[in-house]
């Protein structure tokens, strides 16, 4: 098939500073949890992106120094030789594929709390972190910006070394130069503060005097928030950003333009409940109007006519994406081949996101399960082997998210027959009526996507409006069966605080309802006073808040914990959400566990209440949002009452289950769950995952000799005080 | 009592689309095959009114090449008993009817079921020719059957506008069959398994006559350059479009 003419611009190069870019695609820099530390991870993790098209592709933030130490969080660090070493990795495979490296040179002041250096963050004024409440950095004076600066160009000159081709001195998301530039952090009364050109000089000289130590190799970029929305004391577009874009666009090769501060910073990685793609089109075009530079900038933006437009229209020069090139790294490859359905579009779910934020772990996309995974497990989001075992029918029952998923991947590997058989009219399972909840309509994109690839696939076959039962199973004629079933809400107020159900909670009443109830049964919720009791702590219980309350009924949104739906923090939907319930006047009650359910009230006491006094809400309606059951009837009776030689008699030579009727969990990972399956239809032992690579230190024993050896002779030069 | 479906393998067009060397079809690389949506709703008929009277079978029959066997596989794991394929092409209505005419005529049936026309030619001639040549009654487009297994069927016909015309025909009688008249039962792989291993009874095709047409070539239209607006009064539109014409006919 044929790129449509419509996209041409975006294959058209553009010239960086002493590089050139190829086409128009820009994987922004942001993390995945591997760092300078999992360096292969990491460079299979963006040459997967190189290979899939992208012109260029950034690490994440690039630590400069011990002092900018993000940990618990991994960012990526360039401080010595061996960071080097690690990194130059990514930059050879991404040139293999043609494309330019990005270092986004970092350091975080007092966000960063340094908990593995110990050191202590230097910052324009001594206030503590709006992000890490208990660091506090020190006040910097004139040798300390020297120093600092110093920081930057030593680590720009290793950044070169390493083979990156454009280095960043990155301020977005109020870090060190965007902290000076800004007077919430910057109360200096020396000439680094106060006026616009003392706040802004730190940033110049910086960028100075990166540019006269790197800028005739690689690309000078900046990243600036133009508007941190906080009024006056923040970042704002005219006051700050244009002068500033002004002032430093003959020294910038490129600039990298968002909003936001840090501590909102969903407002720059929206989430698709809150934002469509392209929101920050009006402040990117406000920098691309005044910069004779380049602009790049994301937009959550997985619609190639809306990243023509942005740039036709002179919003944009280049299209920067990161969670669209999460959720498909051949996003460029397929706009250039006509394969708009191929595209695997971003649901802006932010679960990749929730994963840094928690501090740790690496990243994860509900769209995509190889994400992360390229070296782990050297999966490749587009290639598949064919399976050895590829001569046998599979029958998966069950077309939720992790059925669709194992079908489609089971269909690639060139399995002879799959049949997709689902009890509904429909494919999708919970992904048809979670979309339904208030400003989720992007998450039916997981279903939308997998339903194209499947009719595509020969060999697969969706067979709806068919509910099998173990009988229906066993004859069905497959050698291969998949169980999955899915989940349901709990109806009898199961959940994992007390361990036990709640006296009164009987979804069977008219009084007590549960999520599939209300959104796929259509039950209706009696009278006007709703009360959600929430034990989960992700979105169920909010949206079906937000739901009810615009529906005209009071709410009250009752938890054990002592936040709403805390899981909604690492994805950035928290702030938002809690100013919509607000604004619907849904009453929080937090730190409450239910003891009773009736017909006019729900009785609870406080968590911390040794006493146990208990309060009654008054109420028409209870909601029971207070955990998920896996619906394992089917697999049950297939296992233990049919059992293997049952099975086996009629042909069924193994049995599996993934997804929710398994263990009840995110979208994510019961898509991952369908998708490791069918890689893995064909080892010794397909219900167990194959071990995956841990990129770890293992010293071989000349080197645990040579160190304990070093020590002990320390020790020994080391004597005990008297 | 025999039920007779004449059924067909239809070509899909996939996202490319090449031409053969002469110009004249679709390069067979470029093409997905499957049985056709209204024959799919014609077994399924069979099959259901086999369900209600009893004693009854259910014979698919095909024209084609051995690729279009698939075609008749699939019928088999819905439920037909029997398979035949008239080894021919199909290159129009009226040369695919004579070649089923045959093998129909041969298996003596009490009623015949074609689709209303193929998702492909799309020509909606088939059904009737066979009706002609068979010399048998016939009623098309039909959306809903009752039979006792002897004696006239009523059925119902779809019309414009939800409008319904109820015909009483004498059987044995040909009856196209226009989709929504029934849901097509799925098969489930024991079923295609099974079917895959059923015999198919390929027969040769009496003369097929000459074709009814000859395709000189085919070929994808160029893509238009867009509309050109004119403009002015009623009488100088009319003298812009006859200038048009003129000059594209010169």
């Amino acid at each position: 098939m044929a790129r449509d003419p419509k996209h041409d611009v975006l294959f058209e190069p553009i010239q960086l500073g002493p590089k050139t870019m190829k086409n128009r695609f820009y994987q922004i820099p942001h993390c995945n949890g591997f760092g300078s530390e999992k360096p292969l991870s990491q460079a299979y993790f963006r040459a997967m992106k190189a290979e899939g098209g992208y012109g260029a592709c950034c690490t994440e933030y690039c630590s400069i120094s011990p002092e900018s130490d993000d940990t618990h969080r991994m960012s990526a660090r360039l401080w010595d030789e061996g960071d080097i070493q690690n990194l130059s990795i990514m930059c050879d495979m991404l040139h293999e594929h043609g494309a330019l490296a990005a270092a986004e040179l970092w350091y975080g002041g007092p966000h960063a709390p340094c908990m593995e250096s110990r050191c202590v963050p230097r910052a324009p004024s001594q206030i503590p972190s709006d992000f890490e409440h208990l660091t506090y950095p020190k006040e910097m004076d004139k040798d300390d910006i020297r120093d600092v600066q110093k920081m930057y160009v030593d680590a720009a000159i290793r950044a070169r070394e390493a083979g990156f081709d454009i280095v960043y001195v990155y301020g977005s998301h109020s870090y060190l130069p965007q902290q000076f530039l800004t007077p919430y952090y910057n109360k200096r009364t020396d000439e680094y503060g106060g006026s616009f050109e003392n706040r802004a000089r730190f940033w110049r000289e910086t960028i100075e005097q990166v540019r006269e130590a790197v800028g005739d190799d690689c690309a000078i970029a900046v990243r600036m928030s133009t508007d941190m929305f906080i009024g006056e004391a923040g970042t704002q577009l005219e006051r700050d950003c244009l002068p500033f874009v002004e002032m430093v666009d003959e020294i910038v090769d490129v600039w990298d333009i968002n909003v936001s501060g840090i501590s909102e910073w969903g407002e720059d990685a929206t989430p698709s409940r809150f934002y469509e793609s392209g929101r920050q089109l009006p402040w990117q075009a406000a920098v691309t109007a005044v910069a004779k530079k380049p602009v790049l900038g994301v937009g959550r933006w997985t619609n190639p006519d809306m990243m023509a437009d942005a740039i036709n229209s002179g919003k944009l020069d280049i299209i920067a994406t990161c969670r669209p090139s999460i959720s498909d790294p051949f996003l460029p490859q397929k706009i250039d081949e006509g394969r708009l359905d191929d595209i695997r579009e971003c649901i802006g779910c932010n679960i990749c996101i929730s994963r840094w934020e928690i501090g740790g772990p690496p990243l994860i996309c509900t769209q995509n399960a190889t994400a992360g995974e390229e070296y782990r497990r050297g999966w490749h989001p587009e290639r598949f082997t064919t399976a050895e075992n590829a001569d046998n029918d599979v029958l998966v029952v069950g077309a939720g998210p992790a059925g669709m998923e194992c079908a489609m991947i089971l269909g690639k590997r060139g399995m002879r027959r799959v049949h997709l058989v689902e009890a509904q009219d429909d494919m999708g399972g919970i992904m048809r009526w979670i979309p339904q909840l208030p400003g989720l309509g992007e998450w039916a994109r997981v279903v939308n996507y997998r339903k194209i690839q499947l009719d595509k696939l020969k060999n697969v076959e969706f067979i709806p409006n068919t509910r099998l039962d173990a009988e229906g199973v066993k004859t069905y004629g497959a050698e291969i069966v998949i169980v999955a079933t899915g989940a349901y809400w709990a109806k009898d107020g199961l959940n994992g605080c007390s361990h036990d159900t709640i006296p009164g909670a009987d979804a069977s009443l008219a009084h007590v309802l549960t999520p599939e109830q209300i959104m796929v049964d259509g039950k209706s919720v009696p009278g006007n006073k709703v009360v959600i009791i929430d034990n989960d702590g992700y979105f169920m219980g909010v949206s079906l808040a937000e739901k009810l309350a615009s529906e005209g009924k009071h709410v009250t949104l009752m938890t054990h914990l002592g936040h709403i739906a805390p899981y909604m923090h690492f994805t950035l939907e928290a702030p938002n959400q809690h100013r919509k319930l607000h604004s619907l006047g849904v009453e929080i009650v937090t730190y409450h566990l239910p003891t009773k359910i009736e017909a006019g009230g729900v009785t609870a006491t406080h968590v911390f209440d040794v006493e146990g006094h208990e309060h009654t809400w008054d109420t028409d309606a209870t909601v029971l949002v207070t955990q998920r059951r896996s619906d394992e009837a089917l697999y049950r009776e297939l296992k233990d009452s049919v059992g293997r030689e049952g099975l086996e008699a009629e042909g069924v030579e193994a049995l599996y289950r993934i997804g929710d009727c398994e263990a009840p969990r995110l979208t994510a990972d019961v898509i991952f769950s369908g998708h490791r399956l069918a890689r893995e239809i064909d080892t010794e032992n397909p219900e167990e995952p194959l071990p995956f690579i841990r990129e770890r230190r293992v010293p071989d024993a000349e080197t645990v000799k040579r160190e304990l050896s070093r020590i002990k002779e320390q020790r020994a030069r080391e004597a005990v005080p008297a | 009592m025999k039920l007779v479906v004449a059924v067909k393998q239809i070509k899909i067009l996939g996202d490319e689309v090449e031409f053969t060397a002469d110009g004249r079809d679709v390069d067979p690389d470029f093409l997905d095959r499957a049985l056709n949506e209204w024959d799919a709703c014609a077994t399924e008929e069979a099959l259901q009114l086999r369900e209600r009277l009893g004693d009854c079978e259910v014979v698919v029959v095909t024209v084609g090449d051995d690729e279009s066997e698939g075609a008749l596989r699939r019928c088999l794991a819905m439920g037909a008993d029997r398979a035949i394929r008239v080894d021919a092409r199909t290159l129009d209505p009226i040369t695919t009817a004579r070649a089923l005419a045959g093998a129909v005529m041969g298996e003596s049936p009490d009623l015949v079921l074609c689709g209303v026309q193929s998702a492909d030619s799309v020509q909606g001639a088939t059904g009737v020719a066979l009706a002609q040549l068979l010399g048998l009654p016939r009623v098309a487009v039909v959306n809903r059957v009752e039979w006792s297994g002897s004696g006239p069927a009523t059925v119902q016909r779809e019309l414009e506008g939800g409008l319904v015309d109820v015909v009483e025909v004498d059987t044995p009688a040909v009856l196209t069959i226009q989709t929504g008249i029934n849901q097509p039962r799925y098969a489930n792989l024991r079923a295609i398994k099974q079917a895959e291993q059923q015999e198919i009874t390929v027969v040769p095709a009496a003369d097929e006559g000459s074709p009814a047409f000859t395709v000189r070539r085919m070929f994808a239209p160029p893509r238009g350059e867009g509309a050109t607006m004119l403009d002015g009064s009623p009488a100088e539109v009319a003298q812009s479009i006859l200038d048009i014409v003129r000059e594209r006919l010169a």
